[in-house]
């Protein structure tokens, strides 16, 4: 059996009352991209914050490549890359200053680290600026700065969180084009988002987490096996819509549905069937029905019916 | 190393602050400059006479020039005296009408005019200016007695002349009871540079609780957690990096003082040990204040206040030697009241590194001390939360 680059088992941590993070468990294999979908404050950065070594759990344990990763142990986190959600970067320095203050940390001789920072910064696009002081770039140059600094000692697993969030679309496909070569290249990466595009495009499998569990595990394939083979209806609607959902539910052939925001969503057998009397209701509601969309099960609709509701709420 | 590349970063980030620069050189010795023009002993005020052309005057004059601590600068008529008071030319006026050795002649009265603003050094120069005329007619008074015997005003006026010629001057001399405090080898500039030596260092040495702030509020001190570094080598690195600060610092405010100024600092190895022992007590306050504060705008807020108020407890205000006796014990629960009492030793008393050594000592405590609080601290707020 392969032993596991990252091994996760039991993992709970509360703050004050609030309990984030209850009894996750996963492993990722060796390049394998593993990713962990859910809504904001389902747990997701509290989760890899622990398996970084970063936060004290309060139960549980993470190995990397068998070795226990805790807020004190050191060589386990030489192994691993670390792109956190918020940018952490020291804006007052360049590009290269900050990447060779970082390389200095994983006690990179001199030699290895001039030559690596040059790699880096080629692949993260950064060569011509590589001087500049980081607060003179763009949001998006400092998401790739954020994520040359994970890549820069050559880990073998590299854990991103979020790394897209607030990020222009062409810098948004430049780093899912990156995460893909490194994890071509053979890198065990574990990747969070709450986009339900960026799992389905990266992830091997896939941990669907929400408030602090992970609801279901597997591969895309697996995942959407859970929910049969349905339809997903989407309808975009104006007016009041809140209560619908509900209704919608107690129709014959509507296995989920939930209403947010301007948006009705639900889950069918056979969308054509039940069509007709989903927008009556939405009529009778009060709404005015602006779009309608029928999709195939994506795992956006493996999340609503695991949980009850859409990723966005 | 990885303390060292931390610090590094640190002193980068620093030096790309230009305001930093103000700040940590050239408001200390501004701040040094305007204490020994206030406190330090060479310093002799102007006061302007107008002697009207009159021996009574002249005599005045000579009185005030003999004076050692007041300038006398000669003004031809009163409205040019009176300008120079009102532009702080001179402190004071003294203005002797042209009638007055007339006057005093047939035995009436001379008038003679002081002229001061109300503030500034006035008050104090009337009581000069009152001593030097009372001694300067003397001679007049004592003619006018021996008039009143019957002789004749022109030899009486030779005979008072001749008889104050004869008195003997009384000699008033000094002792002081025990130690002199202020020895008067001490420089103008010697007790406010080393004071403020101390309260700069300390007070630069908060300031840098904002970068440590913004370390963390950036995500960079939690990155560093996810490296193979451990959070004493976070502190140490942070500290060092403010510790080369605070000592650049010192170092430059003792050669500035030094070169400027002319102070004495006394014995160098004895400067060195107390300048290092305080520095790392203002990099491990700084790394404290780090750790407690949620944001800059606090720990700025809270450091100038803390550090202007730990001053002025422990002496860097006011020399501890005038404490009382109560102040002066509550003066010991800070770091600046020992480092004080260092320089003094050296600075005063020709201290030796034997002499400052128990000083040194208290001071690396409270460094220590404030190092395992902050590493305690910066632990919690990086891994708990």
């Amino acid at each position: 059996m392969v032993q596991p680059v990252l091994d996760v088992v039991g993992l709970k941590k509360s703050f004050d009352d609030i309990h984030a993070v209850r009894g996750v468990s996963f492993h990722i294999d060796p390049g394998e991209t593993y990713g962990l979908l859910g809504p904001n404050g389902a747990g997701k950065t509290t989760t890899i914050s622990m398996a970084s070594g970063l936060l004290e759990s309060d139960a549980g344990t993470v190995n990397i490549y068998g070795e226990p990763m805790t807020t004190k142990t050191l060589d386990p986190k030489a192994k691993v890359g670390l792109v956190p959600q918020d940018i952490a970067i020291y804006p007052d320095l360049t590009a290269r200053e900050n990447l060779r203050f970082f390389g200095k940390l994983y006690a990179m001789n001199k030699e290895a680290l001039k030559t690596r920072v040059d790699e880096v910064l080629e692949v993260i696009g950064l060569s011509d600026r590589a001087d500049d002081r980081a607060d003179e770039f763009s949001g998006g140059m400092k998401r790739r700065l954020n994520i040359g600094i994970g890549l820069l000692h050559g880990p073998r697993l590299l854990i991103l969180d979020e790394p897209t969030v607030g990020v222009d679309p062409q810098s948004r496909n430049a780093i899912l084009e990156s995460v893909e070569r490194l994890s071509d290249e053979g890198l065990a990466v574990l990747y969070t988002t709450h986009y339900m595009e960026e799992a389905e495009r990266l992830c091997d499998r896939v941990g669907i987490i929400d408030q602090g569990e992970i609801k279901a595990e597997g591969t895309r394939r697996e995942l959407l096996r859970m929910v049969g083979k349905a339809d997903r209806v989407r309808i975009a609607v104006s007016g009041g819509s809140h209560n619908v959902a509900e209704s919608l539910r107690a129709l014959p052939g509507v296995t989920d549905a939930s209403a947010a925001d301007g948006m009705v969503e639900l889950i069918a057998g056979d969308a054509g069937e039940v069509l007709a009397d989903v927008l009556r209701l939405v009529t009778d509601a009060g709404a005015s029905v602006m779009s309608v969309a029928v999709d195939e099960p994506d795992l956006e609709a493996v999340f609503l019916h695991l949980t009850g509701k859409a990723l966005r709420d | 190393m990885k303390a060292v590349a931390i610090a590094t970063a640190n002193l980068l980030r620093f030096v790309r602050d230009r305001s930093n620069i103000f700040f940590v050189f050239v408001l200390p010795i501004g701040i040094v400059l305007l204490i020994g023009a206030q406190f330090g002993g060479d310093f002799s005020p102007k006061v302007g006479v107008v002697t009207g052309g009159t021996e009574i005057g002249a005599a005045i004059r000579a009185g005030l020039n003999a004076e050692a601590d007041v300038a006398v600068v000669d003004y031809a008529v009163e409205a040019e005296l009176v300008a120079a008071i009102e532009r702080g030319g001179v402190s004071a006026g003294v203005l002797i009408p042209a009638n007055a050795d007339a006057a005093l002649a047939e035995g009436g009265v001379a008038e003679v005019g002081f002229i001061a603003r109300p503030d500034g050094l006035g008050p104090q120069l009337e009581t000069v200016v009152a001593e030097v005329v009372a001694s300067s007619a003397q001679h007049v008074d004592a003619a006018r007695f021996i008039t009143g015997l019957g002789v004749d005003a022109a030899a009486a006026a030779d005979a008072a002349t001749a008889a104050i010629g004869q008195v003997p001057d009384i000699e008033v001399s000094v002792v002081t009871a025990g130690d002199s405090i202020f020895p008067a080898s001490l420089g103008q500039f010697d007790i406010g540079a080393s004071t403020q030596l101390v309260l700069f260092m300390f007070l630069t040495g908060l300031a840098g609780s904002a970068a440590v702030i913004q370390t963390r509020k950036l995500g960079v001190a939690t990155r560093m957690l996810g490296t193979p570094t451990s959070v004493g080598t976070i502190v140490a690195g942070e500290a060092l990096g403010r510790f080369a600060i605070v000592l650049t610092q010192g170092i430059y405010i003792l050669l500035a003082t030094v070169l400027l100024f002319q102070v004495n600092w006394g014995n160098p190895l004895g400067v060195a040990i107390v300048m290092l022992a305080f520095a790392a007590v203002g990099a491990g306050a700084a790394l404290l204040m780090g750790t407690l504060f949620a944001n800059d705008q606090q720990a700025g807020g809270v450091g100038v206040v803390a550090g202007i108020g730990l001053a002025a407890i422990g002496g860097s205000m006011l020399p501890l030697e005038l404490f009382p006796d109560t102040m002066r014990q509550i003066a010991n629960f800070t770091p600046h009241a020992w480092a004080n009492e260092a320089f003094a030793d050296l600075v005063r008393r020709e201290g030796t590194i034997a002499d400052v050594l128990p000083e040194v000592g208290v001071l690396i405590a409270f460094a220590v001390g404030f190092l395992v609080l902050a590493t305690w601290r910066m632990r919690r707020v990086l891994t708990v939360r």
